[in-house]
Parts: C-alpha cells; sequence; structure tokens
C-alpha cells in the first residue's frame, strides 16, 4: 500500500515533468502527440486510484518524509535558488528593474532560510486529504483533456501564424509540466516546498502567456510575472514569520492553530500575508489585469490558467488556510474583499464585448466568491466555496476551449460577431451555450454555488449585499452572450462543422465533465465535500447535506429543512426542453417560416430578414447590438476606483492583523 | 407524497384560471378607469383560445422550444410555491422563465425584438437584487428559506418588513409590465418598440406566452400573501388590494426611460428593503 502511494505520487508529480521533457527533447510531432495523449491517461488512471485510496483510508493519506526514497527537501533547496535565478535571469533580459527586485528580494531570504538556518523539516511531506483530492481530480482531469486539445488547436494556431520553426516542444513542455507543479503544489504539507512549487506555476504562467513572443504577449508576460511575485515576496516572509511565531512549516499544524495555540503574535500577520499572495495568484482586485492580459496566449494556456491550474493554486491557498482563521476579524476582511471583486468583475463583465475578456472577468467574479465563502467560514460557505472550485474549474476549462474553437472557425472572438455562429458551427455553439448556462442557470452547479453563498452570508449585510448585486450582474452578461449566439434565421438543415478530432473529442469529454458533476452535486457532496468541511472543524447550527433524491438541503441543528432544493428534478425539465428544441427543429418546414418584422420594408425573398429598403430605395443592413452600458459599467470608468477601494480592503486586512 | 403531487396538479390547474380572471378584471377595470365599457371578464380566455388556434408561424426553428421553457420554469416556480419549498429557489428558477423569453426574442433578426429583450434584461438587472434582499428579510425573522417556515410564524411578517414590503410592491411593477416600467413590451403595437420582447412571437407561441403570465402573476401575488401567511385569507385580500394599487399606478403613469428605472429602483427599491433589513439586524 505505502509503496504504491508513494508510486502513484511519484508519476502525479513527476510524470507530467518527464513527458514535458520528452516534448522537448524529441521535436517531432507524433512523438509530442503520443506523449500527450499517454500523459492524459495515466493522470486520469491517478485521479481515479487517488480517489479510491483516499475513500479507503477514510479521508487522509500520509506520506512520511523519511519513507520518501531521496532526501527531497535537499533537492528543492537547490531548485528553489535555480528557480529564482532562472525569474532574474528573465528579469535581466527583458531589463525589467522591477522583476530583479522582487526577485532579489526573495532570494535573499530563500538562501538565508534555506542554508545557513537549521530548519527542521516536517515529519510528514504530504497529506492528501478530501480539498487536495478535489484539486487534484480537476488538475489530473480537466488539465490533460487541455492538452489534448493543445494538439490540435497549436496545429491551427501555428497555421495560421506561419511560424518557420515550431515553437511547439517549449509550449506542450511548459503546459504539460505545469500540471505536475500543480499536483505537488495542492499534496505537499510542507509550506517551503509549497513555496518552491508556487513560484514554478508562477514561472510556467509567464512562459506561456509570453508564448507568441510580440510586444502585447511580453508586455502582458512580465505584468502577471511581477504581480505574481509579489505574491512570492508575500508568500517566503510569511514563511519566515510562521516559523519564528510557531516554529513549524508543516501545513497541517499550522491550520489547527485555533487548536494548537493563540491567533496571536507576528502568526496572523503571516496568514495575511499568505492571503495576499492568494490574492495575486487569483487575480483579485486589484490585480486583475495580470490575468486579462494573459489572454493575448492561446486559447489553451487561457483555458488551464483559468481552470485547473494558476488562479487555482491561489483559491486553493485561502481556503486551505480557512480554519486558521476562522471567525476571526481576519476571515470577515476576506469574506468582504472577496466579495467585493465578485461584485466588482461581474459588473465590468457587463460593458465586454471581447469573449476572452468576458471569460476572464467571469473567472476573476467566481474566485472572489470562492475566496469570499472561504472567509465567511460557515459550514454552508466551506462547501459552497468547494464546490464552486469544482463547478468554475470544468466549466470554465470548457467555455475557454469553445470559444477558441470558434475564434479560428470564424477569425474573431467579438461576441458582437459570434451572432448566427450556430449556423456555421452548431456543434462547438451548442457545447458552448450548454457550458455559459452551467455558469448561470439552475440547476446547474455555479448558480447552486451562488444559492448557498447568500445563503451562508446572512450573518453579514454588505458581503451578503455585494453577493446580490454581483449575482444580477452576472445574469446580464452571460444572458446578453448567450441570446446572441443563439441568434439565427431559418435553416432547414444544420451541418456539423469539420474539427480535428482532437478538439472535438475533448470538447464532448468536458461537457461530459460538467453534466456529470452538476447531476451528482449530491453524492459529490457527500462523498468528497462534506467530510473536508466536517475536517475542517466548523461548528454550526446549519448543515448542508446531499440529499437522496439527488438534491442538496441546509439543514438545521434541530434536524429541520432550512433551504435547498431537488436539484435533479429541474434537470428533468430541462432534459423535456431539450427534447422539445430538437423536435421543433426537426418539425418547423420552410412555409411556417416567415420574415422578422422590419415595418414592412423587407427585401423580397430575403426570408432572413438581414437587409430592409431604406432611405433613397437602397437596401440596408438589419444591425442590431447588445447593449454595453459603457456609461454605467465602462471598464475605464470603473477600474481605477475599483481598484481603490480593493488596494483600502487589503490595507485593511493587514490592519487587523496588525493588532 | 401523494398528497404533494395532488396540491401541485390542484395548484397547475387552477393558477391560470384564476390568472386569467384577474387579467379579466384587470381589463375591465382599466377600461372603466379610461371610461370605456371593456371586454366581458372571461375575454382573456376567448383570446387565449383563439391563438392556440392559429396556424403555427414562426421566424425560426427554435423559438417554440423558448416559449416552452417560458412556461415550464414558471409551472416549476408555482410548485415550488405551493409545496412551500425553498424562497431563494424559487426566485433563481422564476428568473429563469424570464431569462428563456428573453433568450427566445433574442433568437430572430428583429431589431424590435432584441431591443425589447435587452430592455428586460435591464429590468431583471433592477429588480432582481430586490427580491434576493426580499427572501434574505424574510430569512432573518423566520431563520429559514423554507416557505413552510413563513406559516409557522406567531405574527405575520408585514409588521417587521413593512419597507421590504413596499420594495415587493415596486418590483411587482416592474414584474407585471405595467407603466411606468412597460418598456420592454406593452399592450399597444404602435409605440417606438412595436411589441418589443414579443413583436416576433405569435399564435400559438403568443398564447403559451399569455398563459405564463397569469401563472407569474399568481406567483406574485402568492408571494405577497406570505407577508400576512396568518390567516391567509387577509393575505389574499391584502394581494388582491396590492393587484388593484398596481392597475391605479398603471394608469396614472406615464412611461419611463430604463435610466430613470434602474436608479428609481436601486435607490427606492433596495434602498428601503436594505434599510428595513438593517433594522432587523440592528435589532438582532
Amino acid at each position: 500500500m505505502d509503496s504504491y502511494v508513494l508510486i502513484l505520487l511519484a508519476l502525479a508529480t513527476l510524470l507530467p515533468a518527464l513527458s514535458a521533457a520528452i516534448c522537448y527533447v524529441i521535436r517531432n510531432s507524433a512523438v509530442r502527440n503520443f506523449v500527450v495523449v499517454v500523459n492524459t491517461l495515466v493522470l486520469f488512471y491517478i485521479a481515479w486510484e487517488f480517489t479510491r485510496l483516499l475513500i479507503a483510508s477514510n479521508g487522509s493519506i500520509r506520506i512520511d518524509e523519511h519513507a520518501l526514497p531521496f532526501n527531497v527537501g535537499e533537492i528543492i533547496k537547490y531548485l528553489d535558488v535555480l528557480l529564482l535565478v532562472t525569474i532574474g535571469y528573465y528579469g535581466f533580459k527583458l531589463k525589467k528593474p522591477l522583476i530583479i527586485t522582487l526577485t532579489v528580494l526573495q532570494l535573499v531570504p530563500v538562501i538565508l532560510f534555506e542554508f545557513f538556518m537549521t530548519v527542521p523539516e516536517p515529519a510528514t511531506a504530504f497529506v492528501i486529504d478530501y480539498l487536495a483530492l478535489v484539486l487534484i481530480l480537476l488538475i489530473s482531469i480537466v488539465g490533460p483533456i487541455i492538452s489534448v486539445f493543445a494538439i490540435g488547436y497549436m496545429k491551427e494556431h501555428e497555421h495560421h501564424l506561419h511560424l518557420e520553426k515550431t515553437k511547439q516542444p517549449r509550449f506542450f513542455m511548459v503546459l504539460v509540466g505545469f500540471l505536475g507543479a500543480m499536483n505537488a503544489l495542492v499534496m505537499t504539507n510542507n509550506l517551503s516546498w509549497m513555496y518552491f512549487f508556487w513560484e514554478v506555476t508562477t514561472l510556467c504562467s509567464f512562459l506561456l502567456i509570453m508564448h507568441d513572443e510580440n510586444e502585447i504577449s511580453i508586455k502582458n508576460a512580465v505584468r502577471a510575472l511581477w504581480m505574481n511575485l509579489s505574491g512570492g515576496v508575500a508568500f517566503i516572509a510569511a514563511i519566515l514569520m510562521i516559523y519564528y511565531a510557531k516554529g513549524t512549516l508543516s501545513v497541517e499544524e499550522i491550520v489547527n492553530t485555533p487548536i494548537t495555540g493563540g491567533f496571536v503574535g507576528l502568526f496572523p500577520f503571516a496568514i495575511g500575508l499568505l492571503c495576499f499572495a492568494g490574492f495575486t495568484k487569483s487575480a483579485q482586485f486589484p490585480f486583475q489585469s495580470w490575468l486579462l492580459g494573459a489572454m493575448v496566449a492561446p486559447t489553451p494556456v487561457s483555458a488551464l490558467l483559468h481552470s485547473s491550474t494558476m488562479v487555482k493554486a491561489g483559491v486553493y491557498l485561502v481556503v486551505r488556510l480557512a480554519p486558521a482563521y476562522l471567525g476571526t476579524e481576519l476571515g470577515k476582511v476576506i469574506a468582504l474583499a472577496g466579495a467585493f471583486t465578485f461584485a466588482a468583475a461581474s459588473a465590468i463583465a457587463i460593458s465586454q464585448s471581447n469573449a476572452k475578456r468576458v471569460l476572464a472577468y467571469s473567472t476573476i467574479a467566481n474566485l472572489g466568491l470562492i475566496i469570499c465563502c472561504a472567509g465567511i467560514g460557515n459550514h454552508i460557505a466551506l462547501g459552497a466555496a468547494i464546490l464552486l472550485i469544482i463547478f468554475h474549474g470544468v466549466s470554465k476549462g470548457l467555455l475557454f476551449l469553445c470559444v477558441g474553437t470558434i475564434e479560428q472557425g470564424i477569425g474573431s472572438r467579438n461576441i458582437e460577431d459570434m451572432q448566427g455562429v450556430m449556423k456555421q458551427m452548431p456543434y462547438t455553439t451548442i457545447i458552448m451555450v450548454i457550458g455559459a448556462q452551467s455558469m448561470l442557470l439552475p440547476p446547474f452547479g455555479v448558480m447552486i454555488t451562488k444559492l448557498l453563498a447568500i445563503e451562508a452570508a446572512v450573518s453579514l449585510p454588505v458581503v451578503l449585499t455585494l453577493i446580490v448585486f454581483g449575482a444580477a450582474f452576472t445574469v446580464v452578461f452571460w444572458v446578453k452572450w448567450i441570446g446572441l449566439v443563439l441568434t439565427m434565421s431559418y435553416k432547414p438543415k444544420l451541418v456539423m462543422e469539420k474539427l480535428a478530432f482532437s478538439i472535438s473529442s475533448s470538447l464532448g469529454l468536458l461537457l461530459i465533465g460538467v453534466l456529470v458533476v452538476c447531476m451528482g452535486i449530491a453524492p459529490m457532496y457527500n462523498m468528497l465535500i462534506s467530510p473536508q468541511v466536517k475536517a475542517f472543524h466548523v461548528a454550526d447550527k446549519i448543515m448542508l447535506l446531499g440529499g437522496n433524491d439527488g438534491g442538496i438541503w441546509l439543514q438545521a441543528w434541530n434536524g429541520n429543512i432550512v433551504g435547498g432544493f431537488a436539484v435533479l428534478s429541474v434537470f428533468v425539465i430541462l432534459g423535456i426542453l431539450t427534447l422539445g428544441m430538437l423536435f421543433y427543429l426537426k418539425r418547423t418546414t420552410l412555409d411556417e417560416v416567415r420574415t422578422p418584422y422590419l415595418c414592412g420594408e423587407n427585401i423580397d425573398m430575403d426570408i432572413r430578414g438581414l437587409q430592409f429598403t431604406g432611405p433613397g430605395e437602397k437596401a440596408a443592413n438589419v444591425v442590431v447590438h447588445n447593449y454595453y452600458f459603457m456609461g454605467i459599467f465602462g471598464e475605464e470608468k470603473l477600474t481605477l476606483f475599483l481598484n481603490l477601494g480593493a488596494m483600502a480592503l487589503i490595507l485593511l486586512m493587514f490592519g487587523v492583523v496588525m493588532r | 407524497m401523494i398528497n404533494n403531487i395532488l396540491i401541485a396538479v390542484i395548484a397547475v390547474i387552477a393558477a391560470p384560471i384564476i390568472g386569467g380572471l384577474l387579467s379579466g378584471i384587470d381589463r375591465r377595470l382599466t377600461a372603466r378607469f379610461q371610461n370605456r365599457f371593456g371586454p366581458p371578464i372571461v375575454q382573456p380566455f376567448y383570446d387565449f383560445f383563439k391563438l392556440v388556434g392559429k396556424e403555427n408561424i414562426s421566424v425560426n426553428q427554435t423559438q417554440m422550444a423558448y416559449v416552452w421553457a417560458h412556461l415550464l420554469f414558471a409551472i416549476a416556480a408555482l410548485i415550488l410555491l405551493v409545496l412551500k419549498q425553498d424562497l431563494l429557489v424559487l426566485i433563481f428558477v422564476l428568473a429563469f422563465s424570464t431569462i428563456s423569453l428573453i433568450m427566445g426574442a433574442m433568437s430572430v433578426r428583429s431589431p424590435y425584438s432584441k431591443i425589447g429583450a435587452q430592455r428586460e434584461l435591464i429590468q431583471m438587472l433592477s429588480y432582481e437584487p430586490v427580491l434576493l434582499l426580499m427572501v434574505v428579510g424574510i430569512y432573518m425573522l423566520t431563520k429559514s428559506f423554507m416557505i413552510e417556515s413563513v406559516f409557522s410564524m406567531d405574527s405575520p411578517l408585514l409588521y417587521k418588513l413593512p419597507l421590504v414590503f413596499f420594495a415587493f410592491l415596486y418590483v411587482l411593477t416592474i414584474k407585471l409590465r405595467k407603466s411606468p416600467f412597460d418598456f420592454a413590451t406593452s399592450h399597444h403595437g404602435h409605440q417606438e418598440l412595436i411589441k418589443g420582447l414579443t413583436t416576433e412571437f405569435s399564435g400559438p407561441q403568443l398564447a403559451i406566452i399569455e398563459l405564463t403570465h397569469w401563472y407569474d402573476l399568481i406567483i406574485l401575488l402568492g408571494i405577497i400573501t406570505l407577508f400576512f401567511a396568518n390567516p391567509l385569507w387577509v393575505g389574499i385580500l391584502i394581494a388582491l388590494g396590492a393587484y388593484f394599487v398596481e392597475l391605479v399606478v398603471d394608469n396614472i403613469c406615464a412611461r419611463m426611460t430604463w435610466q430613470w428605472m434602474l436608479k428609481a429602483t436601486w435607490l427606492a427599491g433596495i434602498g428601503s428593503a436594505g434599510i428595513n433589513i438593517i433594522g432587523l439586524y440592528l435589532k438582532a
């Protein structure tokens, strides 16, 4: 059993690294594709095995440091230095003093701490609990699917760019290697190891954003780098403080502080710093601009950054630390900051017509909601936070892949250009619409977590109001988009578009993933999330339950049901509607179809209503755009003030831990 | 279980009948306000069956599916109400019903219906926060999101939530698409918007939309009765009174712009609901 776990652990972290190396060294597309597919299948297997083992061992797999075959701590020490030197090298190469400064600010404490002080490593090197498992499942299932999608996408992408020399080896190296670093990050119990993997993801995302190496991608990559490095500086500072305050670097012991010791001295400040690091990585206001800039990279990168890796590391850390700040002032400020980002990002998303920007703002908003829930810290909220990590990861991964496919199909990522895309690319469009619906409509998961967030936040009026506004904004920008995409005139038969197999299969797989997690919310909650929330030692009056009816219910301490609904029954209605949609698609015939109303000035024989007889008897095009409310929700109008507000909240966060 | 199914079935059948009659009374009263005689009270049903009998005409293949979604989710919301389920879920499901209609209106290449859809969306943006705050207000008193808990309260919600009640009345005007907030669609097809949201729906589609409207009416009046649930007949009287007030407002107001509505609703609706809820927090 123990050695089997070790093998799995090695596979989860080192196999992606090995695949990455092969992708880079053997510059042959057939080999590369083979490696990516094998890597995918093995990671699926690992995800399955970890789930099985974790349930069999009652929710905790622990691996002692001395059980590892070699001294990992010693290796990571040198890799730490190597990593920072690499980042510093990019700082010199691109002549960015800020990056060099931030690197030095980390390098000095790292060397002092790792080489000149004798720090006892925690006895337990790796701890896998349900929270880690949820992340492992995301990283090892959604991540690899995205890498498979990238096979077809990058071929087309480089074809468009007319590159002389392919850059795919490096691209796939970073893309696949990223997964290994993320797996290690969520499994490790050693805070200083976590710091190493944390910075690896920073470097990976920098390299991926920079991939196309034009002016704008370099600029945005540098921005992503310095913002995340500032989080890294906070992280290393927090490690030093925690070590001084508690004398341990074991994540387990740190989060159990309420039990093992008080929330006093340097320690709260260190927790605040770690949350700050989480905020930068999760692109919370005022650090949202790096994630928005990241969309210059090829689509698989955005999909990966937004769904299973990178930003999820940030929320993972904040949720992981939740027991440490549970019920403190710090928790309340974190909830406030998260809710603020949720409302702010959702508001700006209304004004965006670029599909990827809408998705990016929606990601930022959802991450804000996850952080908010972690900060609220009651039973329902923590359950909702972990649920949202899952739902958001799967749906957002799918949506980015769909937008990327449509972009390659119609040559635009502007939502306005997607009008009528249903007729050109029905397969992708239908999947995208289901993906978008899963972000806002009942009975899909994201909406359920919003519901739970509202039900959890009733004790914090300001947080609650922000969530309520955010929820209303969310509806507006999604519905505008879905409505436009589904706009179509009559077409007798929809013909499926031709897509590369890697693209169509990964879209299909992720769609199945979305449906499975949304329909299986009750068993998933009972099996994976409820034990985790219990392990957080939250004593609360209201608990969350997955019901036998496939629903999700809130139960008060006296056994009364105080909220929730039967999720599956709403899916039945949706199923009926889907069948109805197919029925009407088939049934409607040409002689039932009329032109849209254009004040009687339709052009003859134009059944689609694309033109009308305009002034001077000339044919004029019918053009209707969506409303974007630039005057109210415009990015330029709001960003400055929202950033200032968010900075004030972060100052407040440090204010409450200083006392 | 059997009992629940029975209640649901009765509600699904009875609601449109009552809703239709109420909108018949609405038309009759409105006519009297305007010094006209007005149609018979059962006129909405005549209209409904006439529409059902019309031939199927559509602008694209998908319209009808959205209309069905509009209806089915309204029915789902009604069932949630009569089975006394989670009020917050009810609000979300009801929103889905409206969203379906919006998407249906956006699905055709028609400027009028698209603009109507965008305006309906703005309406949702302005009233949705108020509805959610209303649910929170009710939770603060009952400590439960289930509608069932409202019925076990000793004193009516109205006494402790007067401002939330006012905010809900305000939202009711928008939800029923009455003046001054009838800019997504209106009863008169000769304005700048033509028929807005419903421009491109005809015949049976329009019949289903009308039917859904009756369901909506009953659900909204049902929520009003929650404010005075013990004894229920007082609540029903209050609901009918509120409906009458809506008619009067409809007849004495001119249509406003959406900018005005957004500001006014957030100020008056969220403002008053917010003050009420903060008051409850201070007391708690």
